[in-house]
């Protein structure tokens, strides 16, 4: 879009469907509005719910980055100025406490770990259950606050782990404010899988999936609350999450479903015995069960360099949503329940069902070498683009796809962006989770910045990259089948070799003149663990490697990966 | 219950190109050297694990199954393991028998049986799993000819030659090596894909495979 007004009153759809209030139906001009409705309108642009990123495709949309409400975020001058004019702040959006039947830590234990490893974000993702529901959901929000209060440099988010019917579990959080633990309860009540009757069938439960997601969505758009993510956890785990039910869940409303776990957490869990837990990677083990979705091989089911496999595969399942336009970000998170090599233990004399919390956890002196968690910010991180520092910058970010991620602080930073070739101003280049549009013919190159981790991890290594893969695929439109989980046109197409010392990579990939629309992603690796893609080598050489039941050291297998930027004609 | 020669006749029409290595289901296979387990038997101890009893068992083939009706059962077993618990009260028990995943209306777990006599009675039938069944296209093995050889650490060669197991493959890496040792945890649950009996297995600490399937996988955590 050449105009350089920030406005987004384009004629196109929000993802909203019929019955649109004037102020979310964008074919109303701001001055056929009501004064009230234009007031309203303002508050959810600047919410970054209107236009852009606030639909299911990036092919209804000028720009999903524009979502994040920034301003002059618009087509080739999208993204803002010095990496990106974003300060990247590390999450993690999936972390339990006490208030979870398997769980034992209080709040500020989660977040003083986290905060210390150095994360700036975090989510309190408790279980939904029946005593989380009606008790828990209460309980956490003090120790909340007073987390908020203690530690003023980490944004500590309430939000929980719901039971999604049908389904996996998800992450879902909202913005803080008066009404968050009324919506969040509301919704827990209302739909998480716990609360319904048994009886239900899968599509009564499918629909109650949709539901709660607008649910949630309509919660912001009535201003209980000022923002409300869902992004599905451990998403192929069980094989339960069909791929039209992340189709579906996209569409019950694009500014609230917005992504799921690229790798998750549990990643010390394949640890080998007898100094860890001996187990699978991320607890992958599990096998198809009757509620599994039947079209999924048996390599769903485990993790290949700690990624689960919709992300790990390229032109798999995840790259099927992308090639489609389909914006959806991957993440990647702790899930700490219990710690690997800590030494407390959940508080004795525990009623969790009658208090809704178990007492706080007690120091044992001994060593948990079985557990399989990570302390959040120890191992993996979310690092999200953000406008500043807030609560609201983060969802943004988040919303927007601005989402880079890691294992083992694999790398220090990172500003991918696309350009019109030659274009190298600062302040220009779509960034991840942007759509770039351009004239047919118009060339277009990849710019990426890397700098080169020079700071030990918390293993106390200084983490080498070794390869940074570049993966296209072609953007070609929604899929008839729902249940699509291959994208044939996705493959690697560019792996730079990071020589040994470099400090920095800085590579340019010309990606040609625009001739149809693609979308491209990248993903590097300490090279130390590859195999040919399930694709096959022509797709993908040398991918993440299937993980070894009881032999999975994660700090010998670190993988970076990105969301993706599209590259569309006008 | 569905007469396998009916079945087979029909998934041969059906069949739009030529039949594939098993060929049509339950066409008794040619015997095969390699699954003879009197020449495999003394090599079938290829670890320290205690020495499975052989003698007494000759390993069938599932094609000596051929001809044998296929019962398809759905008494809405919630799980593989509730599934297997009905199994095993069975009498008499099965030559073979399957567990069949269904999703809709409601998440359960059906079979398919293969008596050498006479079946018990057995209650709600699953045309579906029968199908299945009959037609190789899915459904997991949990009694078949040799399963009970199957235990401690065996070679890939061995699990081929003592069991009806066709085909043993490495998760995301092809067929197994036939010398690669498999420790079987005593739970070994092939399955039917495209008209053989397949094992998938993984790779595991101490250089050795296991099973895809585990007996005791990490439970969902929350408690709900």
């Amino acid at each position: 879009m050449g105009h350089g007004h920030h406005h987004h009153d384009h004629d196109h759809s929000s993802g909203a469907a019929a019955d649109v209030p004037p102020a979310l139906d964008l074919s109303v001009p701001d001055g056929e509005l009501s004064p009230s409705d234009v007031s309203r309108r303002g508050f959810l642009r600047s919410a970054g719910l209107l236009g852009a990123g606030a639909a299911a495709s990036v092919l209804a949309t000028p720009s999903a980055a524009a979502a994040a409400g920034l301003p002059h975020s618009h087509g080739p001058a999208g993204g803002g100025t010095a990496k990106g004019g974003f300060r990247w702040l590390a999450g993690d959006h999936h972390i339990h406490t006490q208030h979870s039947s398997d769980g034992q830590y209080r709040v500020i234990d989660q977040a003083g770990h986290g905060r210390a490893f150095g994360l700036d974000w975090v989510v309190i993702t408790d279980h939904g259950s029946n005593a989380h529901a009606k008790i828990g959901v209460d309980k956490v929000n003090p120790d909340i606050l007073a987390t908020r209060e203690e530690l003023p440099d980490l944004l500590t988010f309430q939000g929980l782990e719901w039971n999604i019917p049908a389904a996996e579990h998800a992450t879902v959080f909202v913005h803080p404010g008066r009404n968050e633990v009324a919506v969040l309860k509301q919704f827990e009540q209302t739909f998480d899988g716990s609360q319904l009757p048994a009886t239900n069938t899968e599509a009564q439960n499918e629909a109650m999936a949709i539901a709660g997601i607008k649910f949630l969505g309509e919660q912001v758009k009535r201003r209980k609350v000022d923002g409300a993510l869902f992004l599905a956890n451990h998403p192929a785990r069980r094989g339960i999450d069909s791929p039209h039910e992340i189709r579906n869940w996209r569409d019950a409303d694009p500014t609230v479903a917005i992504g799921m776990e690229g790798a998750p957490g549990h990643q010390a869990a394949g640890i080998p015995a007898p100094n860890g837990r001996g187990g699978a990677r991320g607890l992958y083990d599990n096998n198809p069960s009757a509620a599994s979705y039947s079209g999924y091989p048996l390599e769903t089911y485990r993790t290949w360099g700690g990624f689960d496999w919709m992300t790990a595969t390229v032109g798999g399942l995840w790259d099927s949503l992308l090639s489609e336009g389909r914006a959806w970000w991957v993440t990647v998170n702790s899930d700490s329940h219990v710690n690997y090599l800590d030494q407390s233990e959940r508080g004795p004399g525990s009623d969790f069902e009658a208090n809704g919390r178990y007492n706080d956890p007690v120091y044992t002196g001994k060593v948990n070498t079985t557990a399989g968690d990570f302390w959040p910010g120890f191992y993996g991180r979310t690092n999200v683009g953000a406008a500043s520092f807030s609560y609201k910058s983060v969802m943004d970010g988040l919303r927007a796809g601005r989402v880079w991620v890691d294992h083992g602080r694999l790398i220090k930073t990172l500003d991918a962006r696309v350009r019109v070739a030659g274009d190298r101003r600062a302040a220009t280049g779509t960034p991840l989770g942007g759509v770039l549009h351009v004239k047919r013919g118009t060339a277009t190159e990849l710019t990426l910045e890397i700098d080169l981790q020079n700071v030990p991890n918390w293993a106390q290594f200084v983490p080498v990259l070794s390869r940074v893969d570049v993966i296209v695929g072609s953007v070609t439109g929604p899929v008839s089948a729902r249940d699509t989980f291959t994208a044939p046109n996705t493959k690697v197409v560019k792996s730079y070799e990071v020589s040994p010392g470099a400090r920095k990579l800085s590579v340019t990939y010309q990606l040609g003149r625009l001739d149809k629309p693609f979308y491209l992603r990248l993903r590097g690796t300490d090279g130390k663990r590859t195999q040919p893609g399930l694709m096959g080598a022509a797709v993908d050489p040398a991918g993440p490697k299937l993980d070894v039941i009881g032999d999975a050291d994660p700090w010998s297998d670190l993988w970076f990966y990105t969301n993706p930027i599209w590259v569309l004609p006008k | 219950m569905i007469h396998p020669s009916a079945a087979a006749a029909s998934q041969a029409a059906a069949a739009s190109g030529p039949a594939g290595p098993s060929g049509p289901a339950l066409t008794p296979a040619p015997a095969s050297s390699t699954r003879d387990p009197a020449v495999s038997v003394p090599a079938a101890l290829a670890s320290s694990a205690p020495a499975p009893v052989i003698a007494v068992a000759p390993a069938l083939d599932v094609a000596g199954l051929a001809g044998l009706p296929v019962h398809g059962v759905s008494l809405e077993h919630p799980d593989t393991v509730a599934a297997e618990h009905w199994l095993a009260s069975l009498s008499p028990a099965p030559a073979l028998a399957c567990t069949h995943l269904v999703r809709s209306p409601r998440p359960h777990v059906a079979l398919s049986l293969v008596f050498a006599d006479t079946a018990p009675e057995l209650g709600a039938e699953s045309p579906d799993a029968a199908a299945e069944h009959v037609a190789r296209r899915s459904g997991r093995a949990v009694l078949y000819p040799g399963v009970d050889l199957l235990v401690g650490t065996l070679r890939v060669a061995d699990v081929l030659a003592l069991s009806a197991i066709e085909k043993v493959e490495v998760l995301g890496g092809g067929e197994a090596d036939p010398q690669a040792l498999l420790d079987t945890g005593d739970f070994v649950r092939p399955q039917w894909r495209a008209g053989r009996l397949t094992l998938t297995t993984a790779p595991a600490a101490g250089d050795r495979l296991v099973p895809f399937e585990t007996r005791n996988p990490t439970p969902c955590c929350a408690a709900h």
